[in-house]
């Protein structure tokens, strides 16, 4: 395929229904002066978008033929970018808002499997705004806004002036332990600069070498056990390339509707190249990243976060992949 | 006209490229009829540009975004926007709002001997050529094509899930009967005999039913998604994009069902990206992601042409005039090429 036009960044908005998505949509739309944005909104959204491209999504979902049930997509998406990437002007980026209740993984997974949208553009980030008043209540009783915290690279704790700090202590845990990697910006009204969450390039193996997880303690004493958490594993042993592709390809297929997310950094033995990898549900982009630096040590660093983990031997998995 | 596959001279304009007018318009061909013989091309920028043997060709400011679609409507074209607009457009220039839907995007046109259709989202809007306010016609999500048979009788209307055909029964009432796969389904045609119908799938695939039994079957192997296919020479083949090969599938005789296809190689391994027909003959124009167009007779793989050479971008659009002495050709990044065909 020539690969002639830079690839156009999209950020996903993502959030429970009133935690600021729409404040913050308008903030990055009147900060950015001389920018080119495309906004994609859905119907039941809420109105007053200040954009002169804005464009109506069905937010219509539908899965794959490709024998994985949790391979879901978004059709309007796909024919929504491709349609944009016919205009004549240039986009900078393009701006997806789910809405209040979606399930992030069908935005994610549309720029994993068509070959068009992947070639024109490239997810940038989801940035997913919380409601510091609402957020412990919501994951309680909203599946949907667990998923949201769980898929983020970017959370926006948002209205923390209406919060005492030691409840935002409690709010911030509790994001930390359903997601180690993303990163926490405290807001009031979505205040935040715009290079926190615009061309981040969330989803580059690249950046998956600059960003450092916070390996916490997994903590297991969970209330619900469908509860997202997330599960890290670190080794300095080299691991067995083979081992390592059998289980974790089997975990995926078997396990994938309940993996959320993956990222990680691999050490293999005989291997002069670092492998990095990021997944979402069963999809995976995977590649050698260029030789480990000198002054580092050589360590596989592998992150999970899904539901169901504890159930899935990953500890004894991981173990067995080493190479000694 | 032929010329050995292995000694064209790549970067030296072809005698088409030479003969013809080339333009640089910078903004994306998103696709081309004819009228007679004229071609209407539409552009990312919501242009319309008409093209004749005899005159420089006319410019019109027709949407005021993306040209979606494009189809033939008698001597005039219809074209759907991301405007929100559906407009008739006579060959001297004359724009006609048949209606608007505002923010909602036209996604796809068709007409049959003057009545009208177009898609916007999930519903279908038929303009009976006789009356001013169309029927809706609904879908439970959204539509990915739409085809009229060759007789104008049966509309096929391709969505997620398969395709739903309608037609009038005798007291003139709508009526609609489902072919179901699951998956989400794009471009449909009916087979020029009307014996099948065919999508292209958000999987590298093609879906085909045989009418008459139901029975339906897959068309395979594909690198890619499926962009662009047609039927040759009444219905002795299907040509298709999303290989390296044009693939031309048998659908004489019992059809294609156990048979191989025929695969027209060409040089560079690129993606085939668009399909036109060369009228009457079993004979293709293939458009290339690199911008190349090469004229193929189907049953003779020796016998292929170079009528376009590189530009760097996906063709996008391909249309032969009636009288099939010249064609158009367009890509993404607005090169065109408008060229008679015959040597003089």
């Amino acid at each position: 395929m020539e690969e002639t036009n830079r690839q156009v960044p999209v950020t996903v908005l993502t959030g429970f229904l009133g935690a600021g998505k729409t404040t913050l949509l308008n903030r990055i739309l009147t900060e950015q002066h001389g920018k080119k944005y495309a906004v994609i909104v859905n119907e039941f959204g809420e109105q007053g978008i200040d954009n002169d491209l804005v464009v109506d999504a069905d937010e219509e979902v539908f899965e794959m033929n490709n024998g994985c049930i949790c391979c879901t997509v978004r059709g309007d998406l796909i024919r929504i970018l491709s349609g944009l990437m016919k205009r004549a002007d240039k986009l900078d980026a393009i701006i997806v808002e789910t809405t209040g209740l979606a399930d992030p993984a069908p935005v994610a997974q549309t720029f994993f499997v068509d070959q068009d949208v992947a070639n024109k553009t490239k997810l940038d980030a989801i940035v997913t705004v919380a409601d510091a008043v609402h957020l412990s209540s919501q994951i309680e009783d909203h599946h949907e806004a667990e998923e949201q915290i769980a898929f983020g690279d970017v959370i926006l704790l948002n209205k923390i002036d209406l919060v005492k700090d030691e409840n935002i202590e409690v709010v911030t845990k509790r994001i930390r332990k359903i997601n180690p990697f993303a990163k926490i910006i405290k807001t009031t009204k979505c205040g935040t600069p715009l290079k926190e969450i615009l061309n981040l390039d969330a989803f580059s193996l690249k950046r998956i070498l600059e960003v450092e997880p916070d390996f916490l303690e997994s903590d297991h004493d969970h209330e619900h056990d469908d509860d997202v958490t997330s599960l890290s594993f670190v080794s300095d042993t080299p691991l067995d390339m083979e081992k390592f592709q059998n289980w974790f390809g089997k975990l995926l297929q078997t396990k994938g509707q309940d993996i959320m997310r993956t990222k990680g950094i691999l050490n293999f033995k005989d291997e002069n190249d670092r492998y990095v990898f990021q997944g979402v549900h069963m999809l995976m982009d995977a590649s050698p990243m260029g030789k480990w630096p000198e002054n580092k040590k050589r360590s596989s660093r592998l992150v999970f976060i899904g539901r169901n983990l504890d159930t899935m031997n990953l500890k004894e998995g991981f173990e067995a992949c080493k190479s000694e | 006209m032929t010329t050995d596959l292995n000694q064209f001279p790549e970067l030296d304009k072809t005698k088409f490229e030479q003969r013809g007018i080339q333009l640089e318009i910078g903004v994306p061909v998103t696709c081309a009829v004819s009228i007679g013989n004229n071609i209407a091309a539409g552009f990312g920028d919501g242009t319309v540009r008409i093209f004749s043997s005899r005159e420089k060709h006319k410019t019109l400011k027709a949407h005021k975004g993306v040209i979606l679609c494009m189809s033939r409507d008698g001597n005039n074209i219809l074209t759907g926007g991301d405007d929100g607009y559906f407009l008739k457009i006579s060959l001297n220039g004359e724009i006609n709002e048949i209606t608007n839907f505002g923010s909602r995007w036209v996604d796809h046109v068709a007409a049959y001997n003057g009545n009208l259709v177009c898609s916007s989202g999930k519903v279908v809007y038929y303009w009976d050529k006789n009356k001013k306010e169309p029927k809706s016609l609904n879908h439970d999500s959204t539509i990915g094509g739409l085809a009229f048979d060759a007789k104008g009788r049966r509309l096929a209307v391709s969505r997620y899930g398969g395709v739903t055909i309608w037609k009038k029964d005798y007291s003139n009432k709508w009526k609609s009967t489902k072919l179901d796969w699951k998956g989400s389904h794009n471009k449909v045609s009916f087979s020029p005999d009307g014996k099948y119908l065919v999508t292209s799938m958000q999987e590298n695939v093609l879906r085909c039913w045989r009418l008459k039994d139901k029975l339906d079957f897959a068309m395979s192997g594909y690198g890619s998604k499926v962009k662009s296919f047609a039927f040759i020479s009444d219905t002795s083949y299907l040509a298709t994009s999303g290989a390296i090969d044009a693939i031309c599938w048998p659908f004489d005789g019992e059809g294609p069902m156990g048979r191989k296809p025929i695969c027209l190689p060409y040089i560079g391994n690129k993606q085939v990206t668009f399909i036109e027909p060369f009228p009457d003959e079993k004979a293709i124009f293939a458009g290339l992601s690199d911008g190349s167009v090469f004229l193929s007779q189907i049953e003779n793989e020796n016998n292929t042409i170079i009528i376009r050479s590189f530009t760097g971008s996906e063709v996008s659009a391909i249309a032969m005039t009636d009288d099939k002495s010249s064609i158009f050709i367009g890509d993404m990044n607005g090169n065109t090429l408008w060229t008679s065909i015959w040597d003089q």
